[in-house]
């Protein structure tokens, strides 16, 4: 699954935050990597800390009031030791991002294509007219009609797709390595959210760069991710191969979010949802997070973490189960979706 | 009064049964004015333009569409809570477009709404106990309240101890369980439901479809299910009816509809939604990808209102910039294509087309 070089390595990686009603864990204890020309799928419920991850490697969360140990290696440097100095040295240049909502990454006062060109003029010392040619170039390459036009419109002007494609030459204009996307199509309707999705992927390929695709959405990440993480309290669950993962998902809670997906049922066919609902992460169960809610659970599951280790195959997950138990859990709950599926047609 | 159907069962049905609502030719205008003493109409939102459909009794009605195309505005005019522009609504039979909020009230009781977000929909300042309650209250109905309301969260999987607690102390899925005991006190026939799942996570949308799912076959319900998410419309409804900009384009049996869609909005919907796992890979290669966006409904497109976006009425014109000049200049009519599948295109989508060769021409 891994072809390039290793782009961005976390390591461990802790975000707690005290707070009068106690420490809000975050993150807990997080180990993944990213390589050149993937695309990283990052998969969780609101809470699982998808997105505390990635504002904590831009240096995006106040560390004032917030406890971080671990490391975030990016490309041989750890993040979390650069100071505020160098570490713009690097955001918007080698380690870009795109937000949720276009709506509110740009500013309504100002022309969209002046906003693009202050964040090329941020790192690079060339003439205003450079950076306009170069900006109205970006324009054209992520798809927006009459760029020299365009250019000169202000946010308002633009539908919301055309705000996430400005949004996404205004991350490509260092030529980064790595671009995080932080839910990119959950505010855009599915057939805008289509055309965003082919467009980071052809940008994915063309710049040759390593992709960190967050969603709650698994099918957006069946679309478009390679290798896949899935999260749950602060911690990965699973990381494996896309193919590997859908076909072959190793950890209930993953078994259990495949299954609460309405999209191959029809009226009349049962969804198995996941029971009760997702821990405060104030208070995160002993043991494994996801135990009260597991209905494979046993005896050490509510004593002892689950360590995210691969146990063979390439596909580190973190459950108590045993190989065998997985698997013979696995086949009968696709064998039960046939028979369903079967019954329904 | 009301009888339910099985699925197989409705369609045979359907032309004997009387709609539990009909709606013709929904017309709902918002005004733009200018000036601030003298008020002009300078422009017009055509947020509904000229919908009409039935809703039979016991089965759910998907209505699907992106944002904008008149899905919620459409569920507020046949529960009346703005008024119409023109148009008709019957229900059981009445005509309720003419009535006043005096007439309407004691219908009220027999269409009640779920709406999208469960943290704004209920009152922060209320306990549960109260706001299930309310409708007990308003109509004056007999009976001990608080057993009533307790049965209630027991029914909808709330523990009914709760009954003093307030809405912050919930989460969002239980937050969503208050708001279907609420639509559900007082018995009604119809509940419309505007994106009731929208708001919540994939492990508790799943809780939220299974529990209507659960009290349409136990109270006899009939569901005006309202979704963005065609995943969820198709397990949940009956039938799908398919917004585009202020009007209906295709209306059919939900299997039939996904299977094989006619109008070609449909398709390149259906194939822009990603499709999971099952799916895998095949799924980016077969997408039909729209180009552009959908239009401004103060100034919708004249004729076909997807003419401008359309990949089969380029297959049509045999030209990549050209479309016909019945799709330009006429709305099409709202035809009935095969066994109760009924779409409004010139040009309906046949096996062959390849729609997605033309939209990515």
């Amino acid at each position: 699954m891994a072809q390039g070089e290793v782009l961005l390595e976390v390591k461990d990686l802790h975000v707690h935050f005290p707070t009068p009603d106690g420490i809000v864990k975050a993150v807990d204890g997080l180990s993944f990597a990213v390589h050149r020309g993937e695309t990283f799928g990052i998969v969780g419920e609101s809470g699982s800390g998808k997105s505390v991850t990635n504002l904590t490697a831009l240096g995006l969360i106040n560390m004032k009031s917030a406890h971080v140990t671990g490391e975030i290696i990016f490309l041989g440097r750890d993040l979390l030791k650069l100071d505020k100095e160098e570490l713009r040295k690097v955001r918007g240049k080698d380690l870009a991002m795109i937000f949720q909502d276009p709506f509110a990454c740009l500013h309504p006062f100002y022309r969209v294509g002046d906003q693009i060109v202050e964040a090329i003029l941020c790192h690079d010392s060339v003439s205003k007219k450079i950076a306009t040619d170069r900006t109205v170039e970006l324009l054209a390459a992520v798809g927006i009609p009459r760029p020299r036009e365009r250019f000169r419109d202000y946010p308002h002007q633009y539908s919301g797709g055309m705000r996430q494609r400005a949004m996404i030459a205004m991350a490509l204009v260092h030529n980064p390595d790595l671009l995080i996307a932080d839910e990119p199509t959950t505010a855009l309707d599915v057939t805008v959210q289509a055309q965003i999705l082919e467009l980071i992927e052809k940008v994915k390929q063309d710049f040759n760069i390593g992709v960190i695709l967050i969603t709650h959405d698994l099918g957006v990440i069946a679309d478009v991710a390679q290798t896949v993480m899935v999260m749950y309290a602060g911690r990965g669950m699973e990381i494996g191969g896309r193919d590997l993962l859908f076909t072959n998902p190793l950890h209930p809670y993953t078994w259990g979010l495949l299954e609460s997906i309405p999209n191959v049922t029809q009226k009349g066919t049962r969804l198995v949802p996941i029971e009760g609902s997702p821990p405060s992460l104030i208070n995160v169960p002993p043991g494994c997070p996801f135990h009260p809610r597991c209905p494979h659970r046993f005896e050490p599951c509510d004593k002892e973490i689950p360590e995210l280790m691969d146990r063979g195959g390439g596909h580190p997950e973190a459950c108590h189960l045993t190989d065998g138990d997985k698997k013979r859990l696995w086949a009968q709950r696709e064998e039960r979706r046939r028979v369903v599926k079967a019954a329904a047609s | 009064m009301t009888e339910t159907f099985t699925a197989a069962q409705t369609e045979a049905a359907r032309h004997s049964v009387e709609p539990l609502l009909r709606a013709e030719g929904l017309v709902k205008n918002f005004p733009i004015t200018k000036g601030i003493i003298f008020q002009r109409e300078v422009a017009a939102v055509h947020a509904v333009d000229g919908v009409d459909f039935e809703i039979y009794p016991g089965e759910t009605l998907g209505l699907v569409g992106e944002s904008g195309c008149g899905k919620s505005t459409t569920a507020r005019l046949i529960t009346k809570l703005i008024p119409l522009t023109s148009g008709s609504i019957w229900f059981e039979g009445k005509d309720i477009s003419k009535m006043n909020n005096r007439q309407i009230r004691p219908l009220r009781r027999e269409m009640q709404m779920i709406f999208q977000d469960p943290y704004a929909s209920l009152n922060p300042r209320k306990t549960v106990g109260t706001i299930i309650g309310t409708p007990y209250k308003i109509h004056k109905t007999e009976g001990d309240t608080k057993k009533r309301v307790q049965d209630l969260m027991d029914r909808v999987g709330l523990n009914p101890e709760h009954y003093n607690r307030y809405p912050h102390e919930f989460s969002g899925g239980q937050r969503q369980r208050i708001g279907v005991a609420r639509a559900l006190a007082l018995r009604p026939k119809l509940i419309v439901c505007d994106e009731p799942v929208s708001a919540l996570d994939v492990s508790i949308q799943a809780q939220i479809l299974n529990l209507l799912e659960d009290l349409q076959s136990e109270f006899n319900l009939t569901y005006l299910f309202i979704s963005h998410d065609l995943g969820v419309v198709r397990h949940i409804s009956d039938r799908i009816a398919v917004m585009y900009l202020g009007r209906i384009v295709e209306l059919a049996d939900a299997v039939d509809l996904y299977d094989n869609p006619k109008h070609p909005y449909t398709a390149s919907l259906l194939s822009a939604v990603p499709k999971g796992y099952e799916a895998a890979g095949a799924a980016l290669t077969n997408r039909i990808t729209l180009k552009g966006d959908v239009p401004s409904p103060i100034d919708p497109p004249s004729g076909c209102p997807f003419h401008p976006r359309c990949p089969k009425a380029r297959i049509v014109s045999g030209s990549d910039t050209e479309v016909p000049e019945n799709c330009k200049n006429e709305m099409p009519p709202f035809g009935e294509l095969g066994t109760d599948h009924y779409a409004a295109c010139w040009y309906p989508a046949g096996e062959g087309d390849d729609l997605q060769e033309a939209a990515h021409a």
